[in-house]
C-alpha cells in the first residue's frame, strides 16, 4: 500500500510556497508530483505593460536572492534588442556584482543546509560570513538586497578606487572561511552521514533532463554559459569551471563550495583588470521591431529571457525561464528510491528558489485520514 | 555546432534562417517538420531544450522552441493557426520538456497531442476553463 505524502505549500525546507506530492511506500519515495504557482505573480504579463526602463526594476524584483542577474540579463537582452553596447567598464562592473550574488547565494545555501542536517553553528558560520558579502554588495551598489545597480546602456553607480582595498579585504576573510568549510564537507563525518548517497541523478538523467547549474555539474555535466556562451566581461575573465561526479546532496554542496573560491578568483581579477571609462551610453528606448534570446549564468544555472519589440517603449512580450524551474523535470529521478527522512535536505540540496514553512500533512488514501506533522515532528522523524 | 552549422543541418526542414551571430540563430518551420528536426538534432548530439516561449502576434500563436545545440542556441519557431492550436509532444526526444509543455497549455490554450500529464502546472484550481491568461484576446473578467 502506498500513502501519499503532500509536502507544501507550506514546507520545512523551504522559504516559499510549493507543493509536493510525495508518494511513499514504508519509509520508500516510489514517486513524486510538483505542482507550481503558489507563487506565481504575473510578471511576463506584467513586464509587456511598462516601458524598458521600469521592467529594470520588475525584472530584479522577480527574485529576492538572484536580483542582480535578472536585471544584467534583462538590461543585455533590451541592449541587443537597441544595437547598442554597454561600455567595457560597466561589463566588469557588472560581473562583479554578479560574482557577489554568487557568492552570498551559494553561502546562505550553505547556511540552510547545515540547518537542515541539523549542524547549527555551521549555520550561524554561514550567515555570519554572508553578512561580510551583504556588506561589499552595499558598498558597491547601495542595496544589501536589491542592487538597483543596472540600468540599459550601463551601470548607474561606478566602483571607486578607495572602495577596492575594502572589498578584497572581504574578500580574503571570505575565502579563508570558505576553505575550512571545504574542508567540513570533505572529511566531517556527520555532514559526510547526512548527505553522501542522497538523492542522486546520475549523469545520464542530468542530461536527460536538461538540468542546469550546480545540480548538473555536480552529476559531472560541465556546461556553464560564463564559458560556454560567455557573456558581458566573462570572455575576459579566466576561472574552472566546476565538476564533482557523485551526483549526490554532497557534491551538490562540493560544487557550491568549490564555486565560491572560483567567485572570490574572479571578483580580484575583475578589480585588477578593469578599465577606466564611462560606466553608461545612453539609450532611445523606443525599439524597432526585433526579438532578441538572452542566457546568463545564475547562481542556479541557465537564466534565460526572451524579448521582442514592437516599435513602442513597452516590450511586446517577454519570456522569463529561471533555473530552478529548469531543473524541476528531474525531480523524479532524485527521489524515487529514497526515503521519508531525507526529503528536506535532498530538496534544499536543489537550492529551490521558492519557499515554505513547518507542515506536512499524511493521508491515507484507502482511509482519507488526515493527519499533520509540525516542523519539530518531521525533524525528529529523520534523526 | 556553431550558428552556420545548424541552419546548414535544418536547412531542408526550415523556411527562414536569421542568424544572429555565431551562437545564437532564430530559425522557423512548422508542426509537420518538427519531428524531423528534433530528430536531426538529437543524432547531433544535442539534448537539452531551455524552454518553450509563448507569443500571441493577433493572428496566430506562436511557439519558440529554444534548444541548446553546445554551444548555439537555436529558437525555432512554429505557428498555429488559432482555429488549429495543436502540437505533438516533443518529450518523447526531449523529456526536460515536459513542464515547459504543461506550462503553454495553460497559458495559451495550446493542446499538445500525446502529452502524458496535460495538468494545470501555475495556474490555481478554481481558474476557469479556457481562460488563457497570455493570450492577447483574453477578456480580463470584471468583479
Amino acid at each position: 500500500m502506498t500513502l501519499i505524502v503532500p509536502i507544501g505549500p507550506q514546507h520545512p525546507a523551504l522559504k516559499e510556497p510549493e507543493n509536493f506530492m510525495f508518494e511513499v511506500k514504508g519509509e520508500e519515495i516510489v514517486d513524486v508530483n510538483i505542482r507550481l504557482g503558489y507563487a506565481h505573480r504575473g510578471i511576463e504579463e506584467t513586464l509587456a505593460r511598462r516601458n524598458y526602463k521600469y521592467n529594470i526594476y520588475l525584472a530584479e524584483r522577480i527574485c529576492g536572492i538572484c536580483n542582480v542577474v535578472h536585471s544584467t540579463t534583462y538590461c543585455q537582452a533590451v541592449e541587443q534588442l537597441a544595437g547598442i553596447e554597454p561600455p567595457e567598464r560597466a561589463k566588469y562592473i557588472r560581473a562583479l556584482i554578479m560574482e557577489f550574488e554568487r557568492i552570498h547565494s551559494h553561502l546562505l545555501w550553505l547556511g540552510v543546509a547545515a540547518h537542515e542536517i541539523g549542524f547549527d553553528t555551521l549555520f550561524m558560520l554561514a550567515m555570519r560570513d554572508r553578512e561580510y558579502i551583504m556588506d561589499l554588495r552595499e558598498l558597491i551598489s547601495g542595496g544589501r538586497v536589491h542592487s538597483g545597480t543596472n540600468t540599459i546602456g550601463g551601470v548607474r553607480r561606478d566602483v571607486r578606487r578607495e572602495q577596492v582595498p575594502v572589498v578584497l579585504r572581504g574578500l580574503d576573510k571570505l575565502e579563508e572561511s570558505n576553505k575550512y568549510y571545504l574542508k567540513l564537507f570533505q572529511n566531517d563525518r556527520s555532514i559526510i552521514a547526512r548527505c553522501a548517497n542522497l538523492g542522486v541523478l546520475n549523469k545520464e538523467d542530468a542530461i536527460k533532463y536538461s538540468t542546469v547549474g550546480p545540480i548538473a555539474r555536480a552529476s559531472g555535466v560541465k556546461w556553464d554559459l560564463r564559458v560556454d556562451d560567455p557573456y558581458g566581461a566573462y570572455p575576459k575573465l579566466s576561472f574552472d569551471v566546476i565538476t564533482e561526479d557523485g551526483g549526490d546532496v554532497l557534491a551538490r554542496g562540493m560544487v557550491r563550495l568549490r564555486e565560491i573560491i572560483e567567485s572570490i578568483k574572479i571578483c580580484r581579477q575583475v578589480l585588477k583588470e578593469m578599465p577606466n571609462g564611462p560606466v553608461r551610453v545612453p539609450v532611445d528606448i523606443e525599439i524597432p521591431p526585433n526579438e532578441t534570446v538572452e542566457r546568463t549564468e545564475a547562481p542556479r544555472g541557465e537564466l534565460i529571457y526572451y524579448l521582442r519589440s514592437n516599435g513602442s517603449d513597452v516590450p511586446e512580450r517577454v519570456r522569463v525561464r529561471t533555473p530552478t524551474y529548469g531543473s524541476f523535470a528531474a525531480l523524479k529521478s532524485m527521489f524515487t528510491g529514497g526515503t521519508v527522512a531525507e526529503i528536506p535536505i535532498v530538496l534544499w540540496s536543489i537550492d529551490p528558489c521558492f519557499a515554505c514553512n513547518d507542515r506536512v500533512t499524511l493521508v491515507d488514501p484507502k482511509t482519507g485520514m488526515v493527519s499533520k506533522l509540525t516542523l519539530d515532528e518531521i525533524r525528529r522523524l529523520r534523526r | 555546432m556553431n550558428s552556420n552549422e545548424v541552419a546548414e543541418l535544418l536547412k531542408a526542414k526550415v523556411d527562414e534562417t536569421k542568424i544572429v551571430n555565431e551562437r545564437c540563430l532564430f530559425a522557423t518551420s512548422d508542426k509537420k517538420r518538427l519531428k524531423d528536426i528534433l530528430e536531426a538534432l538529437k543524432s547531433h548530439g544535442v539534448t537539452r531544450i531551455s524552454t518553450i516561449t509563448g507569443v500571441d502576434n493577433g493572428t496566430s500563436v506562436e511557439l519558440i522552441y529554444h534548444f541548446d545545440c553546445k554551444p548555439t542556441l537555436l529558437n525555432l519557431k512554429i505557428f498555429l493557426a488559432k482555429d488549429d492550436l495543436s502540437v505533438p509532444t516533443i518529450i518523447d526526444l526531449f523529456p526536460g520538456a515536459i513542464l515547459y509543455e504543461r506550462d503553454i497549455m495553460e497559458s495559451f490554450g495550446v493542446k499538445v497531442e500525446g502529452h502524458p500529464d496535460p495538468r494545470r502546472l501555475f495556474l490555481p484550481d478554481d481558474w476557469p476553463e479556457g481562460d488563457y491568461p497570455l493570450r492577447k484576446d483574453r477578456k480580463v473578467p470584471t468583479a
